[in-house]
């Protein structure tokens, strides 16, 4: 079966800025792909690049249309949310859920209703009466009831409270997401969202600098945490990074000797969020090593 | 066109009515409720000063006596001109609407969310047009007609009390059917004759990065500007093919149905007061046989292509 996603030497520049700087992804159907990075990093300008809202260099394909010139096509099977709620002021909800249900052909209605049900918005509310995160439960439960091959979600859960956020991701990932569907998200409350990922990516001055699945990460990267005192033997070992919590040094090890680096301490799988820190942080620290 | 497609444009338009209901509805009601309150308003007074309505009954009785031709051109004419009031104000609603119809979206970012429903750029702009040249005139129409339709109502009561025949004496005369159908064919051939204008403010209301109706002014406007003063320097004269005259003109001539029909090339005397003035079906469609309406449809056309090319790159970058 072809790749939802397929890129190939995706490219975008401003000006002298390379957003995008060739980049290649294949993600197939069933996937949840987390696509993280700093700000400005390009993780805008790809998923831009892929619901055929900007322009591009390179190949890309998605669901095998060319979004660039079939994104009213490409939309009747990609759903999205964009970094902030934008649904039209306007309108009153029960009109935007009407005029959603005559457009998509795969919007339902009972769904939509569905998700709204443990949430205070009303029907004839107008949207610029609602609150900032009633707007986004509302722009969440159109979306979901769209039934489409690929989400793309950018900060889906900013502005929304601790509950409503831990109920969103439950609701998609055991109401929504299937074996036929794609989820990309970017986010950055990574904790939120790193049980539920199966794939990695992460981006960075418009180059991916990891992408592999979470059963990859997990193998390929191990935290070691040891005593002051061992720390040095820990250090000519090669870590990618090093932390100091509570007087432990923690070592990040990409695919480690791993007799003698269990030999030295505890052993943990690090967390995506520390291994962000590690993988970007690392290599800014490097940069500017570099160029002192 | 699929059926598809059919309910995509349907439902576009019954967004621009809810998006704009003011303007689209409460509107002309408006002005229907206005004219009437004015017309029963004037009626009460006039009862004050004419207490057996015995003027108001020999108005009647006079207008009963006139001949045909003239309670003609009398009744449907005062219909007519009632409804260039509504024709003045749609035109000026029309050019707002299309000013910020591509740009209101894109500044508040609402645009992220009709973007992410499966409809082209091009459908969208259509969309927008069409409830210029059909949607609106057609609800300003509606207004007319209910207008027109209480009025004749108040004037038959009127003309019952002076014993006046009111069939022969209005209604025939108001000769509704022609009225109306001239009427609703001089929107649409003024639809074509400003769709420059209209696709004009579409294309700047696409792209322009703030005030697109000011934008969309002052670049015709200084573009004659221009002109003028570079004829006026090197030939001390007026330019013989003047842009800005060009355009004022479209404009002018396109304000109703009515006007149009009146050439004052020829000055007031050789107009003839006729109800041919402004009911005749030839010099309406007379427009659609003028080598500039359709030059205009072509320019119309290039300008709403570009519409929708600077529509498709609103969300870029």
């Amino acid at each position: 079966m072809n790749p939802t996603i397929k890129a190939r030497n995706l490219r975008r520049h401003f000006g002298r800025t390379r957003a995008l700087d060739g980049i290649d992804l294949d993600i197939p159907a069933g996937r949840i792909v987390g696509l993280i990075g700093p700000n400005g990093a390009g993780k805008t300008t790809a998923l831009k690049a892929i619901l055929g809202l900007s322009s591009y260099e390179g190949e890309l394909s998605v669901l095998g249309l060319d979004p660039a010139r079939q994104r009213d096509r490409l939309m009747e099977q990609v759903c999205f949310i964009a970094d902030v709620a934008v649904l039209p002021r306007w309108a009153r909800v029960g009109r935007i859920i009407d005029l959603t249900e005559r457009l998509h052909p795969r919007f339902s209605r009972e769904r939509c209703m569905h998700f709204l049900k443990n949430s205070k918005v009303r029907l004839d509310s107008r949207i610029r009466a609602l609150s900032k995160g009633m707007v986004v439960q509302l722009h969440l439960a159109l979306v979901m009831a769209i039934d489409a091959r690929l989400l793309v979600l950018d900060e889906p859960t900013l502005g929304l409270d601790i509950l409503f956020r831990k109920q969103f991701y439950s609701s998609l990932l055991n109401e929504y997401f299937d074996e036929e569907r794609t989820i990309l998200i970017t986010t950055h409350q990574v904790e939120e969202v790193e049980h539920i990922l199966t794939d990695l990516i992460f981006i960075r001055d418009g180059q991916l600098i990891l992408n592999s699945s979470m059963d990859e990460v997990h193998e390929r990267y191990v935290e070691l945490m040891v005593r002051a005192d061992q720390a040095e033997e820990a250090r000519r070992l090669g870590p990618l990074h090093e932390r100091v919590l509570f007087g432990r040094h923690i070592f990040l090890f990409d695919r480690p000797d791993d007799e003698r680096v269990e030999a030295l301490g505890e052993l943990h799988k690090p967390s995506v969020a520390d291994l962000f820190v590690a993988l970007m942080g690392n290599e800014a620290q490097s940069g500017q090593e570099r160029a002192a | 066109m699929t059926r598809r497609s059919l309910t995509t444009i349907s439902t576009l338009l019954r967004r621009e009515l809810w998006e704009s209901p003011v303007a689209f509805m409460w509107t002309p009601l408006g002005i229907a409720l206005l004219i009437l309150a004015f017309v029963v308003f004037s009626l009460i007074l006039g009862g004050r000063f004419d207490a057996e309505m015995a003027y108001t009954s020999d108005m009647l009785k006079m207008l009963a006596e006139q001949p045909d031709q003239q309670r003609r051109l009398i009744v449907s004419g005062m219909l007519f001109w009632i409804s260039a009031i509504f024709f003045q104000l749609m035109l000026l609603i029309i050019l707002f609407y299309l000013a910020g119809s591509l740009f209101d979206d894109r500044k508040d970012r609402s645009i992220l969310f009709w973007k992410s429903l499966p409809v082209s750029d091009c459908m969208t702009v259509a969309s927008k047009l069409a409830a210029a040249c059909l949607l609106v005139p057609a609800l300003f129409f509606l207004a007319i007609v209910l207008t027109h339709l209480v009025l004749l109502l108040i004037a038959t009561g009127y003309s019952l009390v002076a014993g006046v025949n009111p069939w022969t004496t209005i209604w025939a005369p108001a000769t509704l059917p022609r009225l109306w159908s001239v009427m609703l064919l001089g929107l649409v051939v003024q639809a074509v004759w400003l769709l420059p204008v209209y696709a004009w403010l579409l294309f700047c209301s696409s792209w322009a990065p703030r005030l697109p109706l000011l934008i969309a002014i002052a670049i015709p406007a200084g573009l004659a500007l221009t002109q003028h003063a570079w004829t006026l320097i090197t030939r001390f004269g007026l330019p013989e093919f003047n842009i800005g005259l060009i355009m004022l003109k479209r404009l002018g001539s396109g304000t109703l149905p009515m006007s149009a029909n009146v050439q004052f090339d020829g000055g007031f005397d050789s107009i003839e007061f006729s109800d041919e003035l402004f009911m005749s079906f030839s010099t309406t469609l007379g427009h659609l046989a003028k080598l500039e309406t359709w030059v205009g449809v072509a320019i119309a056309l290039v300008l709403l292509w570009g519409a929708v090319w600077f529509r498709r790159r609103a969300t870029d970058g």
